[in-house]
């Protein structure tokens, strides 16, 4: 686990931080590797999330995952969000600060959402001039996330694993390859997998994601409420191979299972990690006799954290 | 460094249309026709595919269509996480009828779900059907149990994760107590950062704690109406709610909003028609009390 990626360590196997757990794991401090934390459930707060991830930070690495940043909107970035950023950044010392290749609202409005880009060379520089803008307010390189999505656009001219990959090497960011959004979103816009998994930068992939998600017949819904479906499972088995292998964080969103059970599906990973190799096919069977459908789902949804009272 | 960025008109245009269409609260087609839509993109419910791809088994109505319902869904679903008591009081559908109202009215401006149910009360207050003359604060007077309940939510969520005084030594009794008995009515309070005061026409504080221990998924009476006072605040990370007498609210609000202590006692006296041997006796046990559930943070002259 020691070979750096574009200079950050190799984490080994992790867990989205979620607050139904924070007593679990101050309690038990369970033999986790590292920890992801949502920026901004902890960025503002004067509270007890503050103190509890202060507490995390110090007995585990911790990665930031924000969903705030909208990088590809038309709006003027928002400094006084960087600001916020920046200051928990250097409080909690994460490894690296990511983010999501989307955008969440324009005119001043914050649909909470992540919402696609059009795959365009107009906005791959628009997206582009804003990262380095970030990277340089934030003086530390940022990784983005590949999202789920469920439209394309008529005017787009790039295909998204293009898209990102000249992302990444123009504005020189990590990529967090996350193998289940590709996997959701190839499956919604009819397109290949295993040719995204094969087509990004691999050197830059500093971070790997898996989720599960819904299948809603028609199309597949990122709601971070299931175990890893198995075409995930053999996606990352690819990931990891062409990689080289990448810190690795399982996320959990919604009908979240007790912590003990949520680590057992993540270290289920280092069934993939291993050298038998991926077999190529380009349908990866298997999904539909095993995934409960249903007729449609919510994107996984942004949790708060709880409250206690008295 | 330079900071401003001129946005690409074209992605602007699109990301105002898309916007648009997807928050519609009469759907994506119906947002597509919208004027606002429109003005961005010229493509109505039958030209969506102008704009958006279809898929081996969607239209582009139906792909935007899973945006458009994920919009409402997921943010109600961040306003019942705020507003738990008030959801189940009212049941799902009326409580995501409010919410739904609440979210045209009010839509996120901020990167933040923090501050998303801010406005909630003040919304509930300001659309809540007017009562007759003679159900004004009777029990019939339904519309301000709700605004009362969502009042008390709100300040409970915003005092979990705001200022506290964890980590630091708020005004002991002992500390009030070793003040010459000279120097008293020119003391005032500095108030902890997370103490909040609430005056409601409905006995909401209590309604919260009975329906924390309320077996979910059972109806539970709203009550009758009665004026309550609660203090709200927070210690070791946890919010606390205190419920005051009349006398006790009316004396900590002249503290907290800068009076000193003689001047603040001199408001209950005469208001309250109290007179000063009782007084004087409550005024002690009040001290305690406050001061042991940290309600100040020091006091000053």
């Amino acid at each position: 686990m020691s070979q750096l990626r574009l200079g950050h360590p190799h984490l080994g196997l992790g867990l989205g931080l979620r607050s139904v757990h924070f007593n679990y794991i101050l309690e038990h401090r369970p033999a986790v590797d590292w920890f992801e934390v949502i920026s901004e459930n902890f960025m503002d707060s004067q509270g007890r999330p503050r103190h509890v991830i202060r507490q995390i930070a110090e007995r585990y690495p911790v990665v930031m995952h924000g969903v705030s940043l909208s990088i590809g909107s038309a709006d003027p970035l928002d400094f006084d969000y960087l600001k916020r950023l920046k200051a928990l950044a250097d409080e909690i010392k994460p490894h690296w600060v990511s983010d999501h290749v989307c955008w969440t609202g324009v005119a001043g409005r914050n649909s909470h959402d992540l919402l696609p880009i059009p795959l365009t060379e107009t906005s791959l520089k628009h997206v582009v001039q804003r990262i380095r803008l970030v990277q340089e307010f934030l003086e530390r390189r940022l990784v983005l996330e590949n999202p789920s999505s469920y439209v394309g656009f008529t005017g787009s001219t790039l295909d998204e694993w293009e898209f990102i990959a000249r992302m990444a090497e123009e504005a020189d960011c990590g990529l967090l390859l996350d193998v289940n959004n590709v996997y959701v979103s190839c499956r919604n816009h009819d397109q290949d997998p295993v040719n995204y998994i094969r087509s990004v930068p691999h050197r830059r992939v500093v971070q790997f994601h898996l989720a599960g998600h819904t299948n809603c017949r028609t199309h597949l819904v990122d709601t971070h409420d299931h175990p890893v479906a198995n075409p995930v499972w053999e996606l990352f088995r690819l990931a990891h191979q062409l990689t080289g292998g990448a810190s690795t964080l399982l996320e959990w969103d919604a009908h979240i299972p007790p912590f003990v059970e949520l680590h057992s599906e993540l270290l289920k990973a280092r069934n993939y990690m291993g050298n038998a190799f991926f077999v190529g096919k380009t349908e990866i069977p298997g999904e539909l006799d095993e995934m409960e459908l249903v007729e449609s789902a919510i994107p996984h949804p942004l949790h708060h954290s709880g409250v206690e009272v008295q | 460094m330079s900071t401003s960025l001129e946005a690409p008109e074209e992605l602007g245009r699109l990301q105002r249309w898309l916007q648009a269409v997807i928050t519609h609260p009469d759907g994506v087609e119906a947002g597509s026709a919208s004027e606002e839509a429109m003005r961005w993109v010229e493509a109505g419910p039958g030209n969506l595919e102008r704009v958006v791809t279809a898929s081996s088994e969607l239209t582009a109505a139906q792909r935007l269509g899973i945006y458009g319902h994920a919009y409402y869904a997921r943010l109600i679903e961040c306003l019942g996480e705020v507003y738990p008591v008030l959801q189940a009081a009212v049941g799902e559908e009326t409580f995501s009828g409010f919410a739904f109202g609440y979210l045209q009215t009010y839509p996120s401006r901020s990167y933040t779900l923090n501050v998303l149910g801010a406005n909630f009360p003040l919304y509930l207050e300001k659309t809540r059907p007017q009562p007759e003359p003679a159900e004004a604060g009777s029990e019939t007077d339904w519309p301000q149990f709700l605004v009362d309940l969502a009042l008390l939510e709100w300040v409970i969520y915003e005092v979990f994760d705001g200022p506290g005084i964890e980590g630091t030594m708020p005004l002991s009794a002992d500390q009030l107590l070793a003040i010459p008995s000279e120097r008293w009515a020119h003391v005032r309070l500095r108030p902890a950062p997370c103490l909040r005061l609430l005056s409601s026409r409905f006995p909401v504080n209590a309604y919260y704690t009975a329906a924390s221990r309320h077996p979910a998924g059972m109806e539970m009476a709203w009550g009758a109406p009665e004026a309550s006072y609660t203090a709200i605040t927070r210690r070791d990370y946890i919010v606390r709610r205190y419920t005051l007498t009349s006398e006790e609210h009316l004396l900590l609000s002249s503290l907290i909003a800068g009076a000193p202590i003689g001047q603040a006692v001199e408001t209950l006296a005469s208001s309250a028609r109290i007179d000063e041997e009782a007084l004087a006796s409550r005024l002690n046990i009040w001290l305690r009390n406050w001061t042991a559930e940290g309600f100040f943070a020091g006091a000053f002259f």
